[in-house]
């Protein structure tokens, strides 16, 4: 059965394209959920500090690195001692980075360039620092090799590690009734060379296959055809960082338009393979939990309430982006849905998976313009980060996700007349008023300074007028900084010192303060011994607890921002449809 | 009349701003109220319109706020005032009490508020007991009535505790006093009855921090909303934020919380027992294992003898009589009732038969009694006993005690002049409702251990007969205590029963422990809870208050978050009619935005005072198991508390508006 132009099921597939993206939606979160199962094992061996098959390389460089610094796995900390290191040695990063970045002009590879300002270094340094990867900067233009190098790429594994050292802490907390976490420098080393060097390293390989750029020469100029000027394309190390950026689930990216840029991502393949990265470790972390517990059920439980949100989302940016504005379709022209901020050689629906599962985990990559998604696209992304990333970002994702669960675990045990019990363990008052804590710094971080943000109107003057629109990206700019995410609306000028400063403070309590909230509640586990015998208290692998879960991340995590999102989203939704067809100010 | 006089004085009282503090959802709504006071009197100050729609409105908030804050008020109140009457009247039994205070055997007249522990004291036939003591002499009928309801006088013998305030109807008695003034049991109680409304619980805390954490969730987000209007050039109606805030946190588990927990100190008291703390009772509805006694609690206690069953060669006739002879003067259950079945059988003894005979008492070293003369002697007791003693072994008499066992009955073999000569068989019955009662416990997956000094035979058969999971045989305090560390180091929640002295190391290790009232000190003193009617089966209705008050804390607060939906889709576009695209968001279609606004607020008043019997009585508990009970709560307080709201609104609405409120 075929036409004159092709096959059948081709022109099946161009002409029934909500089909076809629902296929390529489907197709690219099985590929995510099957690298993300094969990889756990290999994760609960990590956490469990177990002998696996990189030993013979990584285990010698970790050595190496121990015996310099004079730690070991066995100097093993209690809480306060753990956590202080790790924020001892995040600052020292941080304030490392800073000066480089604020004297880059002083430094190798630097023609041409300014430093930046003190407010810029700051966000930029707690950007990266934080996993969160919000740039206020436009990459190429403004940043040298060595900061990209050195600052950006450096940082990147730093946030990404301490992320994943938190979360063997975390984990090592509930396993063991010492009350002790761990060595967090043995923990920061194992990340970096066991996981997050070596998986960015093949996700580089194989940006490298297929062109992305990894030199140092610089830009390359192009005269364009009919002799109006130059074009000048920066190259740079792009490959490199790209690989640890998805990997670590960072985001941000070589050029400002990141993953929308060819020469961050091709094709089809790299979109894949980039999606693929940035999902993998969270994912991955999800499933190994049931490995390390021994209780497939409740990873499984954790898996189908993630994936429930995560397709959920995706489809309705999906449907968002596929039905387009409707003021353009009345027009009569052959309209594809809504192409406006998106690679054509990406298309509708890799642009609204990529788009949601970046901010599904904290990556924040993008690409395509989220300013240029309609209303409902932008209410299945802003979903995923209202919640703080449901699967968070490399290590800190399962600790936020068990913020829920615990919280879950206490509503739902209390319904069975039961003390609330989690991994055979006791939930004392303390773990409960940290996990409230944990859960109600999200929504403070975001609404406090939106709130004030708004009586400000000259802030976010790029806005011609007053628009839902501004109350949507203002919405998302604290919100993507206080979980971590990095992605942005703008629409406005971001780089001024105000949001520099304030975007910095709330990108470090969003991380540090969840990150102590959390390690508090390991400690609390650590000092508790398991009830034996499992299933005599509230079962989390069954159904109707996921399905509590559910409800409590929808209720509380999303649905309490409802008031403000009326004024967003709903409304610019409901008013017109319209879009604010701008330029992206930088 | 004058609990209900009491009541209204508390539910003023508890208006305080200080008392609020302590339940920070109920204090928001004390903050919310003053400030709808001031913007219903002077709206101009707020930018609120005014003119007589809007002060109707505005009145109706402020009311609906005073009542919210009432029935929270109220419902604390009420339970309150019950603690208070029980405190009361337990206050009315501590009168000073003439006590006769033994010194060097001469007895000197004091008050009872001079007695120290240790004093010696006298009590007489009809004399009030001034405290409370161990009776180191005498034995005597004691009626306990006022403080134990219980009108039959009990029996107390050396060792027995007594309670002050009881009176001692036969009889005189030396007591040990055990306690200073201000610290017996009655003192104690008062405390504990008086201090349940101020004393939090750590889940009751747990909970707390939980529900103002989501308060502060919405504040932030109702703050945030002034921005956010700013910025859009609509100025809301600053009253319609307050509706809001408070439709939008958890005001109805707020409002009932403390009353919940005062509620259950109240419910095990008419249980007639009485608990330390209210974290006793917690406990107690999270029990993992309980240990029980088996006679006694399982079992009604009274072994009756059954059967006789001589040895090889010996005579019936003769065998039974000399079973009554050995039990004639032996005044144990036992004893009385052998010598009844031998007169069934036709065997009776004259005093004249056993004048020549001394009877032997029970003792611990002999393990058996009976009676002896110069030349004959005959004894009975357990099997390994009496084997051990009089060196004996009989295979026909060991296949005799076997059997016996296998039934679940107790053997007691009979020895006379060095040989076997037959075997007794006691029954002990089940207690009635008690394999009803463990089934139920199964069902809520609590493990039972049943310990019991019988045999291995005799308990495996109970155990099995009754349904108990777990039996410890031939145990003695000390076992008992073993198998309570074994479950707590396993994490698990203990519960048991003691009396003995010797059962309060392990009634102190457990979570829940039990004793009864006419145990011994120590005992009382270690425990968390003391019933009162000395019922161990108590323990089972104390796991079912406990559970009942976990699942109604549980199932208001989810009824109280998913009642938030549907606030979302009524209040939201109502206060947002200056934009009239939101309209999509009103599902309910309710027109009139101020009415709707109202009738929202007034489900979330209403709902409380709706609730306020459940949450004082407790809702409904059903033993089954855990995943039953979630499906249950969750389609009831889950599912209904998202539906009924919408449901309710817009009746409340569909009334407003048919009775011609248009504002």
């Amino acid at each position: 059965m075929s036409t004159g132009n092709g096959s059948f099921w081709g022109n099946f597939f161009l002409q029934n394209r909500l089909v076809s993206g629902a296929i390529i939606i489907l197709i690219y979160i099985a590929i995510m959920s099957v690298m993300a199962f094969l990889l756990s094992g290999y994760i609960k061996k990590l956490y469990l500090g177990e002998s696996n098959l990189l030993d013979p390389v990584s285990g010698r460089i970790v050595a190496f690195f121990e015996k310099l610094f004079g730690e070991n796995k066995d100097k093993t900390m209690k809480f306060r001692e753990y956590f202080l290191n790790l924020l001892l040695f995040n600052a020292a990063a941080g304030v490392m980075t800073f000066l480089v970045l604020y004297f880059q002009n002083f430094l190798p590879f630097s023609a041409g360039y300014s430093h930046f300002t003190p407010s810029l270094t700051f966000n930029t340094v707690t950007s990266f620092l934080t996993n969160t990867n919000l740039q206020h900067y436009s990459n190429p233009l403004q940043l040298t090799y060595f900061s990209q190098t050195f600052v950006i790429t450096g940082l990147m594994f730093v946030g990404a590690g301490t992320g994943f050292a938190a979360s063997m802490a975390f984990i090592r907390g509930i396993l063991n009734d010492k009350g002790f976490l761990g060595n967090f420098y043995h923990d920061f080393l194992v990340s970096i060379f066991y996981l997050l060097l070596p998986l960015s390293l093949g996700l580089t390989v194989i940006l490298l296959v297929f062109g992305v750029p990894e030199t140092t020469s610089s830009a390359m100029v192009l005269h364009v055809l009919g002799g109006h000027g130059t074009v000048t394309i920066p190259l740079g190390p792009v490959a490199t960082l790209e690989g640890i950026k998805n990997i670590g689930t960072n985001g941000g990216g070589f050029y400002g338009a990141n993953a929308g840029f060819p020469f961050e991502n091709p094709n089809w393949f790299t979109n894949l393979s980039e999606f693929v990265g940035y999902t993998l470790i969270p994912l991955a972390s999800i499933f190994s939990l049931g490995r390390v517990f021994n209780n497939k059920g409740f990873s499984n439980m954790l898996y189908g309430v993630v994936m429930t949100v995560f397709i959920f989302t995706t489809f309705m940016t999906f449907f968002g982006e596929y039905t387009g504005i409707p003021a353009l379709s009345t027009l009569g022209t052959l309209y594809t849905g809504n192409m406006l901020g998106k690679e054509t050689a990406i298309g509708i629906a890799q642009s609204s998976i990529f788009s949601t599962g970046a901010v599904f985990t904290s990556t924040g990559a993008g690409n395509s313009i989220l300013l240029a998604f309609t209303p409902v696209g932008i209410l299945g992304v802003m979903g995923n980060l209202l919640l703080n990333d449901p699967i968070g970002g490399v290590g800190v994702g399962i600790m936020n996700l068990f913020m829920f669960v615990i919280f879950t675990t206490f509503i739902t045990s209390l319904m069975v007349g039961k003390l609330p019990e989690l991994m055979s363990l006791k939930l004392s008052s303390r773990e409960i008023k940290y996990s409230t804590l944990s859960l109600v710094t999200h929504p403070l971080l975001v609404l406090i300074p939106f709130g004030v943000t708004m009586l400000l109107p000259g802030l976010i003057a790029g806005f011609p007028g007053t628009r839902p629109d501004a109350i949507t990206s203002v919405l998302y700019e604290f919100g993507t900084a206080a979980a971590n995410n990095g992605s942005e609306i703008g629409g406005f000028l971001t780089n001024q010192a105000y949001f520099n400063y304030i975007d910095g403070i709330i990108m470090l309590l969003g991380r540090f303060l969840l990150i102590g909230f959390q390690l508090v509640i390991a400690d609390s586990f650590s000092l508790k011994s398991p009830k034996v015998e499992f299933g005599r208290s509230i079962n989390p692998n069954s159904f109707l607890y996921g399905l509590m879960l559910f409800t409590v991340m929808i209720l509380l995590g999303v649905l309490s921002f409802f008031p403000i999102l009326a004024l967003g989203p709903f409304l610019s939704w409901a008013h017109d449809f319209s879009l604010w067809i701008g330029v992206v100010i930088h | 009349m004058n609990s209900i006089t009491n009541a209204a004085i508390q539910t003023v009282k508890n208006f305080s701003p200080k008392y609020l503090m302590r339940n920070p959802v109920m204090f928001i709504t004390e903050c919310a109220f003053v400030l709808s006071i001031v913007i219903a009197v002077e709206p101009s100050w707020f930018g609120a319109p005014s003119g007589s729609g809007f002060t109707l409105f505005y009145v109706a908030v402020v009311a609906n706020l005073f009542l919210t804050l009432l029935f929270s008020n109220v419902s604390v109140a009420i339970s309150e005032s019950k603690s208070k009457a029980i405190s009361d009247s337990l206050r009315q039994l501590k009168k000073e009490v003439k006590a006769k205070l033994l010194v060097d055997g001469q007895v000197n007249e004091v008050t009872s508020s001079e007695l120290r522990k240790g004093d010696l004291i006298l009590i007489e036939q009809g004399d009030v007991i001034p405290t409370d003591g161990e009776i180191v002499e005498g034995t005597g009928y004691v009626n306990e009535s006022n403080v134990t309801g219980e009108s039959r006088p009990s029996r107390k013998i050396f060792g027995d505790s007594v309670t002050g305030s009881t009176v001692l109807v036969t009889d005189s008695l030396k007591v040990q006093v055990t306690s200073d003034p201000g610290e017996s049991f009655l003192d104690k109680m008062i405390a504990i009855v008086e201090s349940s409304k101020r004393s939090r619980t750590p889940n009751e805390i747990a909970l707390t921090v939980f529900l103002s954490g989501i308060t502060l969730i919405f504040l932030i987000v109702v703050s945030a909303l002034f921005g956010a209007t700013y910025y859009s050039g609509i100025s809301p109606n600053l009253m319609i934020l307050i509706v809001l805030l408070i439709a939008l946190i958890p005001t109805t588990i707020g409002g009932l919380l403390p009353a919940i927990g005062v509620a259950s100190i109240n419910k095990i008291s008419q249980y007639n027992v009485i608990a330390k703390s209210g974290k006793a009772i917690e406990n107690a509805g999270d029990i993992d294992t309980i240990i029980l006694d088996k006679t006694g609690t399982v079992t009604m206690g009274e072994r009756e003898a059954a059967k006789f069953y001589p040895n090889k060669g010996v005579d019936y006739i003769e065998f039974v009589k000399q079973c009554v002879m050995s039990s004639m003067d032996d005044l144990t259950k036992e004893g009385m009732s052998v010598v009844k079945l031998g007169k069934k059988e036709g065997v009776e003894v004259s005093r004249e038969e056993m004048k020549n005979y001394e009877f032997v008492p029970f003792s611990a070293e002999t393990k058996s009694s009976g009676i002896k003369s110069s030349s004959d002697e005959i004894f009975k007791g357990a099997l390994r006993a009496m084997e051990k003693r009089f060196d004996l072994s009989d295979i026909y008499i060991e296949g005799l005690c076997k059997e016996i066992s296998l039934r679940g009955g107790t053997a007691l073999v009979v020895v006379r002049n060095n040989e076997f000569t037959g075997v007794i068989e006691l029954n002990d019955m089940l207690k009635p409702g008690m394999r009803q009662r463990l089934e139920r416990l199964k069902k809520m997956n609590i493990k039972t251990i049943m310990c019991t000094g019988d045999d291995e035979t005799t308990a495996a058969f109970i155990a099995q007969e009754s349904g108990i999971d777990e039996f410890v045989a031939n145990s003695t305090p000390m076992d008992k205590y073993n198998v309570v560390v074994r479950e707590k180091e396993q994490q698990r929640m203990v519960a048991m029963v003691g009396d003995g002295t010797n059962d309060a190391p392990a009634l102190s290790r457990a979570d829940v422990g039990l004793a009864m009232n006419n145990g011994t000190q120590a005992a009382k003193d270690a425990a968390n809870m003391v019933d009162l009617d000395n019922d161990p089966t108590k323990l089972i209705d104390v796991i079912f208050l406990g559970k009942q008050v976990l699942i109604t804390r549980g199932s208001l607060t989810a009824f109280s978050i998913a009642n938030d939906l549907s606030k979302y889709f009524v209040i939201v576009p109502a206060m947002f009619t200056m934009l009239p695209q939101l309209g999509f968001l009103n599902i309910l279609d309710l027109q009139n935005s101020i009415v709707a606004i109202t009738a929202a607020l007034i489900f979330n008043t209403l709902i409380i005072l709706m609730l306020v019997p459940m949450a004082l009585r407790g809702v409904r508990y059903k033993p089954s198991s855990i995943g039953d009970l979630l499906r249950r709560n969750i389609s009831i307080y889950g599912i209904g508390g998202i539906i009924l709201p919408f449901i309710l609104i817009k009746v409340i609405y569909s009334i407003m508006i048919a009775s011609g409120a248009v504002w």
